[in-house]
């Protein structure tokens, strides 16, 4: 709050003893109290909405909370780290979170090297720019639920359209979607495809921030286009590259709505992610369970981010 | 932090540690209506009065508004306010009308939905004077019974029955199976008259359990014995091997079918039998096989009729109604033979009670009385309140099993050791 506003100047100053300090501190009080009843809308909403209930469930993953007690949400047991120690002994939590790790690892540079060659791609054109930018950008405003039926049907084994153009040219194209190995990798492909506009858009800005004149300086002295890229480009888009990479971590560690439409978590539990798990343990009633759960994958978008914000700092 | 912020943050933990110092559960089981028995004695004899709250899902919820209209004319001083509830949000819109004290006065419910609900303590125990047990069929009337108590009457029914191609079958000279090395023979004998795969049976994935479960139930198999999973018995390994040899010998896929390709292919003749529920008929007509099949009860081990599963909507009352003279009369009036004839002819809702079955449109289309000859032998999945995740596991493991992944007898000791890990959650 130290921004003034021209209201006060007008008033007339109060009475007794040393004016100029004592309307200063009156100002700044009323100042704040204008600052803290402007915010108040806020703070309620969201302390109601958003502070109670992550409080709420934090408190609830340290109790044996089920369904059946949603009538007497306080008879309920103390779990302490009951719900946190058989997460971890739970093999089927086990693999959704290497599903999960597996998504994130192999999607995050793949949509970000996607994403950055296609805005390199894009700075370098001046005609059908416009075209290009909402060609890469239209899947992600359309639905996830459309793209992911659309692209089930691509899929499909005998009639989808990727198979009949491999058959074309004789391969025989596997059940993508229906063999444990190949469904994940699947699922990746088509979340690389979705969330690269987003990303796109983003470095195509960061790239025309880059100065010109450095370009044709590294150019002058004889640096080649890679070198350019590589040297000069690259460093100057790392503020740009963490905020892609974090928010596309964000995402990708919360993966659900992909396999919830196109697999069902199957086959054999191979695109199941840790956001699918808890959905399926609230909708079985397991209050407590699933919200340690939750829990376990905020701690991991803590850490994720954490490490990418020290990877990926401006070099000082 | 300033001193202030810790006191506060002090003050916050100390309030925590009494809040949830003062809580814990009863020593007896919680919920469940203990001690709230005997409720008959509320309902009074005359007509209903009031307004009843009735919440249903699908297209019961749509028609039962217009249905009720004999019901507010037989009794001029109630009103029935119908809410249609779509089926997808149905489960979590109870859930938290019964957390809040907000419900309706009467639900329709499913019936694997019945255990929990019951277990909040949610749901009013069937008064025993007004609904007679041996008036419904024993399946889905072990549906409402949670823990020893019934907590709502069933409404409509739906069982599984064998599909099968009579063009095929007659190509290949087959009788309609009454046994498991029969069905076995049929569904090689379809494929070799021309079908892709003899049967379709659910290789896996959510559901698969309601096509498993009546081959184990035929071979004697419990899910429960009241207070306990039994999942892990000789009976229950010897039908998942039956089932996975479908999968081995080649007469079913082990993929899943995309939605509305089942039908499709068996309307063209490349799948040759499965095995659903009544809804199927109109599928299957509408997919163009008009009168080129039939439904037959389900094989059994050695005989017809084999054990097939049961499911549909029970209705029940809720603790917070205002209403629960209203509510039961309500429920009495829906379960009435001839208006559970007339529900029939309005939204094909399969009537609960036998006798609904023996007169009347019900026994005009054929293929529909199969499956009032399948309910007399059905069983109902338990209901506790874990079922739904109970269910989950099995799904898991049979397509562990259909895929080679894990042996049957594995597959069944890992249903039984996760489902005691998880238990039946009456307490």
């Amino acid at each position: 709050m130290t921004t003034a506003t021209t209201a006060p100047a007008s008033r007339p100053a109060p009475t007794g003893g040393s004016p100029a300090r004592r309307r200063r501190s009156l100002l700044q009080r009323r100042q704040a109290r204008t600052a803290w009843l402007l915010a108040l809308p806020f703070l309620l909403l969201f302390a109601a909405f958003t502070a109670g209930p992550v409080f709420a469930s934090l408190l609830m993953s340290f109790t044996d909370m089920r369904s059946t007690d949603v009538r007497t949400p306080f008879a309920v047991d103390l779990a302490a780290f009951d719900n946190y120690t058989a997460l971890f002994q739970d093999a089927l939590f086990r693999k959704v979170a290497v599903n999960t790790a597996i998504f994130v690892l192999v999607g995050v540079p793949l949509t970000m090297v996607l994403a950055l060659a296609a805005a390199v791609g894009l700075n370098n054109i001046t005609r059908l720019r416009a075209f290009f930018r909402l060609g890469y950008y239209l899947p992600v405003v359309t639905s996830i639920v459309a793209v992911s039926v659309v692209w089930r049907f691509l899929l499909q084994p005998d009639t989808g359209p990727i198979n009949q153009l491999l058959g074309a040219v004789g391969i025989g194209g596997p059940d993508w979607l229906g063999d444990p190995s190949l469904a994940l990798p699947s699922i990746i492909a088509m979340a690389a495809w979705r969330n690269l506009g987003t990303l796109m858009v983003i470095f195509l800005a960061g790239l025309q921030t880059v100065p010109r004149e450095l370009l044709e300086a590294a150019e002058v002295d004889g640096a080649g286009r890679w070198q350019r890229f590589r040297h000069v480009t690259l460093p100057l888009l790392r503020p740009t590259l963490l905020f892609g990479a974090v928010i596309t971590g964000i995402g990708y560690l919360q993966f659900f709505e992909e396999p919830f439409v196109m697999t069902n978590g199957g086959p054999l539990n191979a695109t199941r992610s840790v956001s699918y798990y808890i959905y399926d343990q609230f909708s079985f009633g397991n209050y407590g369970y699933a919200a340690a759960a939750s829990y376990v994958l905020f701690v991991a978008i803590v850490v994720l981010t954490a490490i990418q914000f020290r990877v990926l700092r401006p070099k000082a | 932090m300033s001193r202030r912020h810790i006191s506060a943050a002090t003050a916050l933990a100390a309030a925590t540690a009494l809040a949830l110092s003062a809580c814990g559960r009863d020593d007896d089981a919680g919920g469940g209506g203990n001690g709230n028995a005997a409720p008959s004695a509320d309902i009074t004899d005359g007509p209903a009065t009031g307004t009843i709250e009735v919440w249903a899902m699908g297209t019961e919820g749509e028609a039962l508004g217009d249905f009720l209209a004999d019901f507010e004319e037989a009794n001029p001083d109630a009103t029935v306010e119908v809410t249609p509830v779509p089926w997808e949000g149905a489960h979590d819109r109870i859930a938290t009308a019964i957390a809040a004290g907000e419900t309706p006065d009467v639900s329709l419910i499913g019936t694997t939905w019945m255990g929990e609900f019951a277990q909040t303590g949610g749901l009013e125990p069937t008064p025993t004077d007004l609904f007679d047990e041996n008036d419904f069929f024993p399946g889905p009337w072990a549906s409402t019974v949670v823990d020893g108590t019934s907590y709502g009457v069933p409404w409509y029914v739906e069982t599984r029955a064998l599909f099968y191609r009579t063009d095929l079958a007659e190509a290949a000279g087959l009788e309609p199976p009454q046994t498991w090395d029969d069905l076995k023979a049929f569904a090689q004998g379809l494929q070799q008259a021309g079908a892709q795969q003899g049967i379709y049976l659910q290789p896996g994935q959510s559901g698969s359990w309601q096509t498993f479960m009546p081959f184990a139930w035929q071979n004697g198999a419990t899910l429960t014995d009241g207070d306990a999973y039994t999942l892990d018995s000789p009976e229950m390994t010897e039908a998942l091997e039956y089932y996975t040899s479908y999968f081995t010998e080649g007469l079913s896929q082990d993929t899943v079918l995309q939605p509305g390709a089942l039908e499709q292919m068996f309307a063209d003749g490349s799948i040759g039998s499965f095995i659903s529920g009544p809804w199927h008929i109109g599928l299957v007509r509408d997919a163009g096989a008009t009168d080129t099949f039939d439904v037959v009860p389900l094989p059994g081990k050695d005989q017809a009729p084999g054990t097939s599963f049961v499911g549909g909507g029970n209705l029940a009352v809720f603790t917070d109604s205002d209403n629960k003279d209203g509510a039961w009369k309500l429920i009495q009036y829906l379960t009435e033979t001839e208006v559970q004839q007339r529900w029939y002819e309005t939204a094909t809702g399969l009537p609960s009670r036998p006798e609904a079955w023996e007169s009347g449109v019900l026994t005009e289309d054929p293929v529909v009385a199969v499956f009032g000859e399948q309910l007399e032998s059905t069983e109902a999945p338990p209901a506790v309140p874990t079922w739904e995740q109970v269910a989950s596991v099995i799904d898991g493991d049979i397509e562990a099993a259909v895929r080679g992944a894990m042996s049957p007898a594995d597959a069944v000791a890992d249903m039984q050791s996760q489902a005691s890990s998880i238990g039946t959650g009456l307490q």
